[in-house]
Protein backbone atom coordinates (compact mmCIF):
# COMPACT_ATOMS: atom_id res chain seq x y z
CA UNK A 1 0.00 0.00 0.00
CA UNK A 2 1.50 3.57 -1.04
CA UNK A 3 1.65 5.97 1.87
CA UNK A 4 0.36 9.13 0.67
CA UNK A 5 1.70 12.07 3.02
CA UNK A 6 -0.21 14.71 4.44
CA UNK A 7 0.08 17.86 4.18
CA UNK A 8 0.43 19.26 6.96
CA UNK A 9 2.90 16.90 7.34
CA UNK A 10 5.00 19.01 4.53
CA UNK A 11 4.25 21.72 5.76
CA UNK A 12 5.64 20.79 8.95
CA UNK A 13 8.60 19.50 7.34
CA UNK A 14 9.13 22.94 5.03
CA UNK A 15 8.84 24.21 8.77
CA UNK A 16 11.64 22.38 10.14
CA UNK A 17 13.95 22.98 6.96
CA UNK A 18 13.60 26.84 7.12
CA UNK A 19 14.06 26.92 10.96
CA UNK A 20 17.43 24.34 10.80
CA UNK A 21 18.49 26.40 8.18
CA UNK A 22 18.28 30.02 9.62
CA UNK A 23 16.28 31.16 6.40
CA UNK A 24 14.52 34.85 7.07
CA UNK A 25 13.19 35.36 3.61
CA UNK A 26 11.59 32.75 2.79
CA UNK A 27 7.95 30.99 3.73
CA UNK A 28 6.55 26.81 3.59
CA UNK A 29 4.03 28.20 1.19
CA UNK A 30 7.10 29.68 -1.39
CA UNK A 31 8.20 26.22 -1.37
CA UNK A 32 7.36 23.73 -4.18
CA UNK A 33 6.51 20.18 -2.84
CA UNK A 34 7.91 18.48 -6.26
CA UNK A 35 10.44 20.48 -7.61
CA UNK A 36 14.16 19.16 -6.53
CA UNK A 37 16.15 20.88 -3.64
CA UNK A 38 19.07 20.70 -5.36
CA UNK A 39 20.76 22.29 -8.73
CA UNK A 40 17.84 25.22 -8.54
CA UNK A 41 14.60 25.11 -9.61
CA UNK A 42 13.20 25.52 -6.20
CA UNK A 43 12.78 28.93 -4.19
CA UNK A 44 14.33 26.79 -1.28
CA UNK A 45 18.29 25.43 -3.05
CA UNK A 46 20.19 23.33 -1.18
CA UNK A 47 23.91 22.42 -1.22
CA UNK A 48 25.33 19.47 0.23
CA UNK A 49 25.72 20.87 3.63
CA UNK A 50 22.44 21.75 4.14
CA UNK A 51 21.48 18.30 3.13
CA UNK A 52 23.27 16.72 5.50
CA UNK A 53 21.83 19.50 8.30
CA UNK A 54 18.99 18.42 6.88
CA UNK A 55 19.17 14.78 7.80
CA UNK A 56 20.02 14.98 11.19
CA UNK A 57 17.11 17.31 11.97
CA UNK A 58 15.00 14.88 10.31
CA UNK A 59 16.64 11.82 12.70
CA UNK A 60 16.22 13.78 15.58
CA UNK A 61 12.61 15.10 14.99
CA UNK A 62 11.33 12.25 13.50
CA UNK A 63 13.32 9.38 15.65
CA UNK A 64 13.87 8.15 11.82
CA UNK A 65 17.43 7.31 10.87
CA UNK A 66 18.81 7.93 7.31
CA UNK A 67 22.15 5.80 7.50
CA UNK A 68 22.87 6.29 3.98
CA UNK A 69 24.32 8.71 2.21
CA UNK A 70 22.99 7.26 -1.66
CA UNK A 71 19.75 6.92 -0.03
CA UNK A 72 19.29 9.81 1.79
CA UNK A 73 20.41 11.74 -1.73
CA UNK A 74 17.02 10.47 -3.05
CA UNK A 75 14.98 11.47 0.60
CA UNK A 76 15.71 14.95 0.33
CA UNK A 77 15.95 15.39 -2.95
CA UNK A 78 11.96 17.28 -2.99
CA UNK A 79 9.72 18.13 0.08
CA UNK A 80 7.83 15.23 -1.60
CA UNK A 81 10.18 12.75 -1.55
CA UNK A 82 11.11 13.69 2.27
CA UNK A 83 7.53 13.80 3.06
CA UNK A 84 7.29 10.18 1.72
CA UNK A 85 9.99 8.87 3.88
CA UNK A 86 8.84 10.06 7.38
CA UNK A 87 5.07 9.11 6.36
CA UNK A 88 6.27 5.31 5.20
CA UNK A 89 8.62 5.40 8.51
CA UNK A 90 5.86 6.23 10.35
CA UNK A 91 3.42 3.46 9.37
CA UNK A 92 5.95 1.30 9.90
CA UNK A 93 6.61 1.83 13.43
CA UNK A 94 2.94 1.99 13.50
CA UNK A 95 1.92 -0.98 12.09
CA UNK B 1 22.18 -8.01 -25.19
CA UNK B 2 21.71 -7.75 -21.18
CA UNK B 3 22.14 -10.41 -19.09
CA UNK B 4 18.62 -9.93 -17.84
CA UNK B 5 18.35 -12.15 -14.41
CA UNK B 6 20.68 -9.69 -12.53
CA UNK B 7 18.99 -7.89 -10.00
CA UNK B 8 20.43 -4.21 -9.84
CA UNK B 9 19.84 -2.80 -6.06
CA UNK B 10 21.41 0.20 -4.89
CA UNK B 11 23.93 0.01 -1.88
CA UNK B 12 25.84 1.64 1.13
CA UNK B 13 29.09 1.62 -0.79
CA UNK B 14 30.50 1.17 -4.30
CA UNK B 15 33.16 -1.62 -3.54
CA UNK B 16 31.27 -4.24 -0.91
CA UNK B 17 27.43 -3.31 -3.04
CA UNK B 18 29.29 -5.07 -6.18
CA UNK B 19 30.90 -7.59 -4.57
CA UNK B 20 27.28 -8.55 -2.58
CA UNK B 21 25.32 -7.95 -6.26
CA UNK B 22 28.01 -10.79 -7.89
CA UNK B 23 28.07 -12.74 -5.28
CA UNK B 24 24.04 -12.89 -4.69
CA UNK B 25 23.54 -13.50 -8.88
CA UNK B 26 26.15 -16.10 -8.54
CA UNK B 27 23.10 -17.87 -6.19
CA UNK B 28 24.83 -16.88 -2.80
CA UNK B 29 22.18 -15.02 -0.62
CA UNK B 30 24.21 -12.49 1.51
CA UNK B 31 23.74 -8.83 2.43
CA UNK B 32 25.92 -5.89 2.02
CA UNK B 33 26.52 -5.28 5.66
CA UNK B 34 27.19 -9.03 6.19
CA UNK B 35 29.64 -8.37 3.09
CA UNK B 36 31.30 -5.60 4.25
CA UNK B 37 31.91 -7.05 7.97
CA UNK B 38 33.35 -10.75 7.19
CA UNK B 39 35.58 -8.45 4.91
CA UNK B 40 36.58 -6.31 7.64
CA UNK B 41 36.08 -3.01 5.57
CA UNK B 42 35.60 -0.79 8.88
CA UNK B 43 39.48 0.82 9.19
CA UNK B 44 40.85 4.59 10.09
CA UNK B 45 44.50 5.90 8.54
CA UNK B 46 45.56 9.48 9.14
CA UNK B 47 48.06 10.35 6.63
CA UNK B 48 49.79 13.73 7.25
CA UNK B 49 52.77 13.65 4.75
CA UNK B 50 52.41 11.33 2.06
CA UNK B 51 53.95 11.46 -1.50
CA UNK B 52 50.69 10.10 -3.26
CA UNK B 53 48.95 12.87 -0.88
CA UNK B 54 49.53 16.36 -1.52
CA UNK B 55 47.62 17.43 1.70
CA UNK B 56 46.57 15.48 4.71
CA UNK B 57 44.05 12.87 4.56
CA UNK B 58 42.28 10.12 5.77
CA UNK B 59 40.82 6.76 4.85
CA UNK B 60 38.13 5.08 7.04
CA UNK B 61 37.77 1.63 5.31
CA UNK B 62 40.43 -0.72 4.38
CA UNK B 63 42.46 -0.64 1.48
CA UNK B 64 40.40 -0.96 -2.52
CA UNK B 65 40.58 -4.37 -3.21
CA UNK B 66 40.81 -5.97 0.15
CA UNK B 67 37.28 -6.59 0.73
CA UNK B 68 37.50 -9.31 -2.33
CA UNK B 69 40.82 -10.55 -0.57
CA UNK B 70 38.82 -11.46 2.70
CA UNK B 71 35.84 -12.59 1.08
CA UNK B 72 38.09 -15.18 -0.95
CA UNK B 73 39.80 -16.06 2.21
CA UNK B 74 37.33 -16.33 5.05
CA UNK B 75 33.87 -17.32 2.83
CA UNK B 76 35.82 -18.97 -0.20
CA UNK B 77 34.27 -17.24 -2.74
CA UNK B 78 36.30 -16.92 -5.86
CA UNK B 79 36.91 -14.05 -8.85
CA UNK B 80 38.32 -14.58 -11.61
CA UNK B 81 40.57 -10.59 -12.09
CA UNK B 82 41.81 -9.39 -15.38
CA UNK B 83 44.13 -6.22 -15.55
CA UNK B 84 45.02 -4.64 -19.30
CA UNK B 85 47.69 -2.54 -20.57
CA UNK B 86 46.13 -2.33 -23.73
CA UNK B 87 42.67 -0.82 -24.12
CA UNK B 88 41.72 -3.11 -27.05
CA UNK B 89 42.81 -6.26 -24.95
CA UNK B 90 40.46 -4.93 -22.39
CA UNK B 91 37.33 -4.35 -24.31
CA UNK B 92 38.04 -7.34 -26.24
CA UNK B 93 37.72 -9.89 -22.98
CA UNK B 94 34.83 -7.48 -21.62
CA UNK B 95 32.58 -7.98 -24.35
CA UNK B 96 33.36 -11.66 -24.66
CA UNK B 97 32.69 -12.33 -21.08
CA UNK B 98 29.37 -10.03 -21.37
CA UNK B 99 28.41 -12.43 -24.39
CA UNK B 100 28.91 -15.41 -22.46
CA UNK B 101 26.23 -13.99 -19.91
CA UNK B 102 28.65 -13.43 -17.03
CA UNK B 103 28.12 -10.16 -14.99
CA UNK B 104 31.72 -8.50 -14.56
CA UNK B 105 32.50 -5.87 -12.02
CA UNK B 106 34.43 -2.87 -13.32
CA UNK B 107 37.24 -0.61 -11.29
CA UNK B 108 37.02 2.90 -12.50
CA UNK B 109 37.78 6.41 -12.79
CA UNK B 110 34.48 8.14 -10.96
CA UNK B 111 35.37 11.52 -13.21
CA UNK B 112 34.25 10.18 -16.72
CA UNK B 113 31.26 8.34 -15.70
CA UNK B 114 28.87 10.91 -17.77
CA UNK B 115 25.87 9.49 -16.17
CA UNK B 116 27.07 11.89 -12.76
CA UNK B 117 25.65 15.57 -12.40
CA UNK B 118 28.77 17.16 -13.65
CA UNK B 119 28.61 19.08 -10.50
CA UNK B 120 29.09 15.54 -8.63
CA UNK B 121 32.24 14.25 -10.80
CA UNK B 122 35.34 13.84 -9.26
CA UNK B 123 38.52 11.69 -10.05
CA UNK B 124 38.65 8.65 -7.91
CA UNK B 125 40.02 5.76 -9.43
CA UNK B 126 38.60 3.54 -7.00
CA UNK B 127 35.06 3.48 -8.21
CA UNK B 128 33.21 -0.30 -8.73
CA UNK B 129 30.55 -1.25 -10.57
CA UNK B 130 28.59 -4.28 -12.29
CA UNK B 131 28.24 -4.08 -16.62
CA UNK B 132 25.70 -6.46 -17.89
CA UNK B 133 25.63 -5.63 -21.20
CA UNK B 134 26.28 -3.68 -24.34
CA UNK B 135 23.57 -2.33 -26.82
CA UNK B 136 25.34 -0.27 -29.95
CA UNK B 137 27.94 2.04 -28.21
CA UNK B 138 26.41 2.07 -24.28
CA UNK B 139 27.57 -0.62 -22.28
CA UNK B 140 24.26 -1.46 -19.70
CA UNK B 141 25.64 -0.55 -16.16
CA UNK B 142 24.62 -1.53 -12.74
CA UNK B 143 26.15 1.10 -10.56
CA UNK B 144 25.37 0.55 -6.93
CA UNK B 145 24.81 4.51 -6.52
CA UNK B 146 21.93 4.65 -8.52
CA UNK B 147 18.29 3.69 -8.26
CA UNK B 148 18.25 2.25 -12.04
CA UNK B 149 20.26 0.38 -14.56
CA UNK B 150 22.06 3.43 -16.50
CA UNK B 151 23.79 3.62 -20.11
CA UNK B 152 27.35 4.52 -20.54
CA UNK B 153 28.88 5.34 -23.78
CA UNK B 154 31.51 2.84 -24.49
CA UNK B 155 34.43 5.66 -24.98
CA UNK B 156 33.34 6.88 -21.62
CA UNK B 157 33.22 3.20 -20.24
CA UNK B 158 36.89 3.15 -21.67
CA UNK B 159 37.73 6.43 -20.23
CA UNK B 160 37.25 5.47 -17.14
CA UNK B 161 38.72 2.36 -17.19
CA UNK B 162 42.27 3.25 -18.10
CA UNK B 163 42.17 6.46 -16.36
CA UNK B 164 45.88 7.10 -14.96
CA UNK B 165 46.93 8.79 -12.03
CA UNK B 166 47.50 7.10 -8.35
CA UNK B 167 45.57 3.73 -8.18
CA UNK B 168 44.97 4.04 -11.97
CA UNK B 169 42.48 1.25 -12.81
CA UNK B 170 44.39 -0.25 -15.25
CA UNK B 171 40.91 -2.03 -16.91
CA UNK B 172 40.90 -3.92 -14.13
CA UNK B 173 37.74 -6.55 -14.29
CA UNK B 174 36.81 -8.95 -11.75
CA UNK B 175 33.53 -12.15 -11.85
CA UNK B 176 32.91 -15.06 -9.78
CA UNK B 177 34.30 -18.13 -10.70
CA UNK B 178 33.32 -20.81 -7.36
CA UNK B 179 30.73 -20.54 -4.72
CA UNK B 180 31.33 -23.46 -2.25
CA UNK B 181 28.74 -25.22 -1.24
CA UNK B 182 29.21 -25.16 2.65
CA UNK B 183 30.17 -21.63 4.36
CA UNK B 184 31.21 -21.17 7.66
CA UNK B 185 29.90 -18.11 8.55
CA UNK B 186 30.13 -18.01 11.98
CA UNK B 187 34.11 -18.42 11.74
CA UNK B 188 34.26 -16.07 8.81
CA UNK B 189 32.06 -13.52 10.95
CA UNK B 190 34.50 -13.80 14.10
CA UNK B 191 37.73 -14.02 12.20
CA UNK B 192 35.98 -10.96 10.27
CA UNK B 193 35.61 -9.00 13.65
CA UNK B 194 38.68 -9.83 15.49
CA UNK B 195 40.64 -8.45 11.88
CA UNK B 196 39.09 -4.98 12.72
CA UNK B 197 39.78 -5.20 16.18
CA UNK B 198 43.23 -5.78 15.87
CA UNK B 199 43.28 -2.97 13.03
CA UNK B 200 41.60 -0.61 15.37
CA UNK B 201 43.66 -1.11 18.76
CA UNK B 202 46.92 -2.89 18.17
CA UNK B 203 48.34 -2.06 14.74
CA UNK B 204 51.52 -0.90 15.29
CA UNK B 205 51.87 2.42 13.23
CA UNK B 206 51.35 5.66 15.05
CA UNK B 207 48.40 6.80 12.17
CA UNK B 208 46.35 3.94 11.70
CA UNK B 209 43.61 2.74 14.18
CA UNK B 210 42.39 4.66 17.22
CA UNK B 211 46.16 6.34 17.40
CA UNK B 212 45.82 7.54 13.97
CA UNK B 213 42.27 9.30 15.04
CA UNK B 214 44.21 10.71 17.95
CA UNK B 215 46.87 11.96 15.05
CA UNK B 216 44.20 13.78 13.08
CA UNK B 217 42.96 15.49 16.35
CA UNK B 218 45.96 16.18 17.27
CA UNK B 219 47.84 17.50 13.55
CA UNK B 220 44.16 19.07 12.39
CA UNK B 221 45.43 22.33 14.36
CA UNK B 222 48.46 22.60 12.01
CA UNK B 223 46.66 22.76 8.76
CA UNK B 224 46.64 26.24 8.17
CA UNK B 225 50.35 26.11 7.98
CA UNK B 226 50.17 23.69 5.49
CA UNK B 227 47.64 25.18 3.25
CA UNK B 228 47.93 27.63 0.73
CA UNK B 229 45.17 30.28 2.11
CA UNK B 230 41.86 30.18 3.35
CA UNK B 231 40.40 28.90 0.60
CA UNK B 232 42.36 26.17 0.48
CA UNK B 233 42.01 25.43 4.31
CA UNK B 234 38.42 25.84 3.76
CA UNK B 235 38.08 23.10 1.03
CA UNK B 236 40.51 20.64 2.77
CA UNK B 237 38.26 21.41 5.67
CA UNK B 238 35.19 20.64 4.34
CA UNK B 239 36.07 17.72 2.16
CA UNK B 240 36.00 15.73 6.22
CA UNK B 241 32.75 15.51 5.41
CA UNK B 242 33.39 14.43 1.44
CA UNK B 243 35.56 11.50 3.15
CA UNK B 244 32.44 10.67 6.02
CA UNK B 245 29.31 11.10 4.07
CA UNK B 246 29.62 11.61 0.64
CA UNK B 247 32.04 8.83 -0.98
CA UNK B 248 29.40 5.74 -0.70
CA UNK B 249 30.47 5.42 3.35
CA UNK B 250 27.58 3.71 3.99
CA UNK B 251 27.18 6.90 6.40
CA UNK B 252 29.43 8.43 9.32
CA UNK B 253 32.52 6.58 7.61
CA UNK B 254 31.47 3.36 7.03
CA UNK B 255 30.24 3.24 11.34
CA UNK B 256 26.55 2.82 10.30
CA UNK B 257 26.69 -0.03 8.00
CA UNK B 258 29.18 -1.71 10.53
CA UNK B 259 26.69 -1.61 12.85
CA UNK B 260 24.32 -3.19 10.55
CA UNK B 261 26.52 -6.02 10.10
CA UNK B 262 27.02 -6.49 13.91
CA UNK B 263 23.02 -6.62 14.00
CA UNK B 264 23.17 -9.49 11.87
CA UNK B 265 26.16 -10.95 13.46
CA UNK B 266 24.25 -10.86 16.76
CA UNK B 267 21.75 -13.22 15.21
CA UNK B 268 23.94 -15.51 13.27
CA UNK B 269 26.15 -15.80 16.14
CA UNK B 270 23.64 -16.33 18.85
CA UNK B 271 25.52 -13.14 20.42
CA UNK B 272 23.09 -10.74 21.51
CA UNK B 273 25.62 -8.81 23.09
CA UNK B 274 26.34 -7.60 19.13
CA UNK B 275 23.10 -5.98 19.07
CA UNK B 276 24.07 -3.55 21.96
CA UNK B 277 27.23 -3.16 20.27
CA UNK B 278 25.66 -2.33 17.19
CA UNK B 279 23.66 0.51 19.00
CA UNK B 280 26.98 1.75 20.76
CA UNK B 281 28.32 1.72 17.07
CA UNK B 282 25.47 3.82 15.61
CA UNK B 283 26.07 6.31 18.55
CA UNK B 284 29.04 6.59 17.30
CA UNK B 285 28.22 7.36 14.21
CA UNK B 286 25.89 9.99 15.10
CA UNK B 287 29.05 12.00 16.71
CA UNK B 288 30.97 11.41 13.54
CA UNK B 289 28.25 13.04 11.78
CA UNK B 290 27.98 15.85 13.89
CA UNK B 291 31.80 16.29 13.59
CA UNK B 292 31.21 16.17 9.63
CA UNK B 293 28.60 18.83 9.97
CA UNK B 294 30.64 20.84 12.60
CA UNK B 295 33.56 20.50 9.63
CA UNK B 296 31.69 21.72 6.61
CA UNK B 297 29.51 24.35 8.67
CA UNK B 298 32.96 25.89 9.30
CA UNK B 299 34.46 25.51 5.86
CA UNK B 300 31.47 27.02 4.32
CA UNK B 301 31.68 29.94 6.33
CA UNK B 302 35.18 30.21 6.40
CA UNK B 303 34.77 30.05 10.03
CA UNK B 304 38.45 28.51 10.60
CA UNK B 305 40.17 30.40 13.32
CA UNK B 306 42.71 28.52 16.26
CA UNK B 307 39.69 28.29 18.79
CA UNK B 308 37.34 26.67 15.36
CA UNK B 309 40.14 24.17 14.87
CA UNK B 310 40.83 23.35 18.71
CA UNK B 311 36.92 22.77 18.83
CA UNK B 312 37.06 20.58 15.52
CA UNK B 313 40.21 18.53 17.74
CA UNK B 314 38.56 17.77 20.72
CA UNK B 315 35.09 16.35 18.48
CA UNK B 316 38.02 13.96 17.21
CA UNK B 317 39.62 12.89 20.22
CA UNK B 318 35.87 12.20 21.98
CA UNK B 319 35.37 10.04 18.75
CA UNK B 320 39.10 8.61 19.51
CA UNK B 321 38.13 7.62 23.18
CA UNK B 322 34.73 6.22 22.42
CA UNK B 323 36.10 4.15 19.74
CA UNK B 324 38.89 2.80 21.57
CA UNK B 325 36.29 1.47 24.22
CA UNK B 326 33.77 0.50 21.34
CA UNK B 327 36.61 -2.48 20.18
CA UNK B 328 38.04 -3.20 23.03
CA UNK B 329 33.98 -4.42 23.98
CA UNK B 330 33.71 -5.47 20.44
CA UNK B 331 37.03 -7.65 20.79
CA UNK B 332 36.46 -9.02 24.33
CA UNK B 333 32.83 -10.36 23.13
CA UNK B 334 34.40 -12.69 20.29
CA UNK B 335 37.61 -13.42 22.41
CA UNK B 336 36.62 -17.06 23.27
CA UNK B 337 34.67 -17.61 20.12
Amino acid sequence: MVNVPSEELKTEIKILIIKTLGISDIVPSDVDDEKPLFGGGNKLTLDSVDALEIIMALQRNYSVRIADQNLARNIVRSINSIAEFISSEQHKSNG
Amino acid sequence: MIIEKFKHKMAAHCESGTITSLINHAGLRISEPLVFGISSGLFFGYFHKMKSFPFPTFIVRNKPGQMRVNITKRLGVKFNEYSFHNIDDGTRKLDELLQKNIPTAAQVDFFYLDYVPSWERVHINVHFMVILGKEDSNYIISDSYFPELIKLKSTSLENSRFAGGNMSPKGFIFNVSYIPTTIDYEDAIIKGIKKVCFNMLHIPMPFLGVKGIRMFAKKIVEWPDLARDTEHLSHEIMKINILLEDQGTGGAGFRFIYATFLQEAADILGKPELKYLSVELMKIGDGWRELSLFAAKAGKNRDLGPGKLKELSGLIYDRADAEEKFFTKLGNAVKRS
